[in-house]
């Protein structure tokens, strides 16, 4: 399957600072992709590039579409949800589902009201009315009743309570993905999105540090908990991040043959969270 | 792109509800005035109260010319509250979406930068002052309503004395032709408004008003030229719509027996070909296009900052 964004050095500059730093990437249809990076480090500035809300340089193709320039077009058959609460405050919700319909040729308003139906969101409501987990519930029955190719979430659950986060994610795989649709998401809260992500993305500084899918993981890094001499011994392989936990040594290895490292200690595949801190503190180090 | 632009102006009547809201409350004062009796109107030289119109000893003719220019002036009323909703509102309607972020939303629909843009100004050159006659033409349905019942308490044909007299088409076809060419003629400013909206990051109405005033004050202090002042009060000054002669001289012309003789038409006041001919207006246009112009491209390059 072709590729549905394509990044060649793209770059994005606030004045002095390089928000994003030629970064080139391909996802491919029919992935879910997770864009992780801390604060700052660029995931919205390129998400808003591939949205088309903001120039870059370099080239970006999405959907075989110029964002910036056919946005239009683009919009068409992508959704997003962003990182702060967007829906405009004074409407109602009638109004918004009746906006969206008369302008969004690929919306079904018959699932956006089915969606509802199974929420406390009222028609006759105004956004402003509506607590935070309802208004993000509106904007994704929105999104899920528009047959979008792409669909782009940045932070879709920020401030939102774990049993909603659960609900969201398990609607997100069963109603929504299909297999062929594309969906990128960013999150701090990774732990809860680390099991349905088929690729994972790490940037930091405007810079990507990492691009794998989720099943080459385990043979590109390892990480060992050792103590003692084996220390050591196991420093010859080059790990590229170590820390202290309850008196012994975590190392952390890229491209190391795993059959080498386990007779130093005991051997496992590092979880996103703890590979994205290597990775990011690994590079300061 | 017609479902886009209808849906787009429905929604600024969502979001904008002042644009309606307040003339109707300003017609339901003028109902309340009329209705505590405390109007009387000097024009035409002649005092004239409502006990005239219950006075069957004036022609058809001059009770319809009295009631008219009664219902004209409070037009004026309306046209002035106009001008104000649409200055705030073209100030207002590309800040407020940044300012509450709902920009990300809109811009997340198939629809460009420049249907959005186009929507706010023609909501602002066209919409506003349909709503406003529309408005104006219900006012004046209540009042002359409510002076019937007036008359009929006190034994007289208000269908005669009232409906029948005055000319409400006409006078309805003269503030529509009206208002839509002042806000024609003073679209520039509007193309301004509109950029400014979409460009400052605080304080619009200042940062509408503060570029004029320093560039007026450059131009006099390093050129020692005037041409950016005179431009605005050329605009401000007058309409080039009124036939020969303005208001001022028409209500200095004589009694209002003489005036009302062959009967009153506010439209016959009007010369439309005059206006359409005039330099003024398409000079005026075409700047308002170059300001609508660079409002689409800087909510394009800006987004949500």
């Amino acid at each position: 399957m072709s590729s549905v964004v394509q990044a060649r050095n793209v770059s994005k500059s606030f004045g002095a600072t390089k928000a994003v730093d030629n970064v080139s990437f391909d996802i491919e249809g029919g992935r879910i992709t997770g864009l992780i990076g801390p604060n700052g480090a660029g995931k919205t500035t390129l998400l808003k590039a591939v949205l088309g809300l903001t120039d870059c340089e370099g080239s970006l193709s999405v959907l075989g579409l110029d964002p910036f320039r056919q946005r239009k077009e683009l919009m068409q058959n992508i959704c997003f949800i962003a990182d702060v609460a967007v829906l405009p405050r004074w409407i109602k919700v009638s109004q918004l589902l009746d906006f969206v319909e008369a302008v969004h040729p690929k919306f079904s308003r018959k699932s956006a009201d089915d969606l509802l139906a199974q929420t406390k969101v009222s028609a006759n409501a105004k956004v402003r009315e509506l607590s935070k987990g309802m208004v993000t519930q509106l904007h994704l029955s929105i999104i899920m009743a528009i047959d979008a190719k792409l669909l782009i979430l940045d932070e879709p659950t920020l401030g939102l309570d774990i049993i909603f986060r659960k609900e969201f994610y398990t609607n997100l795989l069963n109603d929504y993905f299909d297999g062929e649709r594309t969906i990128i998401i960013t999150t701090h809260q990774i732990e809860e999105i680390e099991n349905l992500l088929t690729d994972v993305m790490f940037i930091n500084d405007g810079r990507l540090v990492l691009n794998s899918s989720m099943e080459t993981l385990p043979e590109r890094y390892s990480e060992l908990m050792t103590s003692g001499e084996n220390t050591d011994k196991a420093r010859k392989f080059g790990p590229f991040y170590e820390r202290e936990v309850f008196g012994k040594t975590v190392l952390t290895f890229e491209g190391v043959n795993r059959d080498e490292l386990s007779a130093f200690g005991e051997l496992r595949t590092p979880d996103i969270a703890d590979l994205f801190v290597a990775k990011v503190k690994g590079m300061a180090q | 792109m017609i479902t886009n632009q209808l849906a787009l102006i429905q929604r600024e009547l969502w979001e904008h509800r002042s644009l309606y809201v307040v003339p109707a409350i300003l017609g339901l004062l003028l109902v309340l005035v009329e209705i505590t009796g405390q109007v009387s109107i000097s024009a035409f030289g002649t005092h004239i109260d409502m006990a005239l119109l219950g006075a069957t000893n004036i022609s058809a003719n001059e009770r319809g010319a009295a009631i008219s220019a009664m219902l004209a002036t409070s037009s004026i009323l309306f046209v002035i509250a106009m001008l104000f909703i649409a200055v705030f509102y073209a100030l207002d309607t590309l800040y407020a979406e940044r300012k509450d972020k709902s920009i990300l939303f809109w811009r997340s629909m198939p629809v460009t930068d420049a249907e959005t843009v186009i929507s706010k100004l023609i909501t602002a050159v066209i919409l506003i002052p349909l709503v406003t006659l529309a408005i104006i033409a219900a006012s004046h349905i209540i009042m002359l309503v409510v002076t019937s019942i007036w008359i009929g308490l006190r034994g007289a044909n208000a269908w005669h004395l009232i409906w029948s007299a005055v000319p409400l088409l006409d006078n309805w076809a003269a503030t529509l032709i009206f208002v839509l060419a002042l806000s024609l003629w003073l679209s520039p400013f509007v193309g301004w408004f509109l950029l400014v909206s979409a460009y400052t990051k605080r304080s619009p109405i200042l940062m509408a008003v503060l570029p004029i005033i320093l560039l007026t004050m450059l131009e006099r202090i390093i050129l020692g030229s005037t041409l950016l002042w005179h431009a605005v009060t050329f605009r401000t000054a007058g309409i080039p719509i009124f036939r020969d002669h303005n208001f001022d001289s028409l209500f200095s012309r004589g009694t209002l027996a003489e005036v009302a003789q062959d009967g009153i038409s506010l439209v016959s006041m009007l010369d439309v070909g005059r206006f359409l001919a005039s330099p003024g207006l398409w000079v005026g246009l075409v700047v308002c296009g170059l300001f609508v112009t660079a409002a689409i491209y800087v909510r394009r390059f800006r987004g949500d900052s």
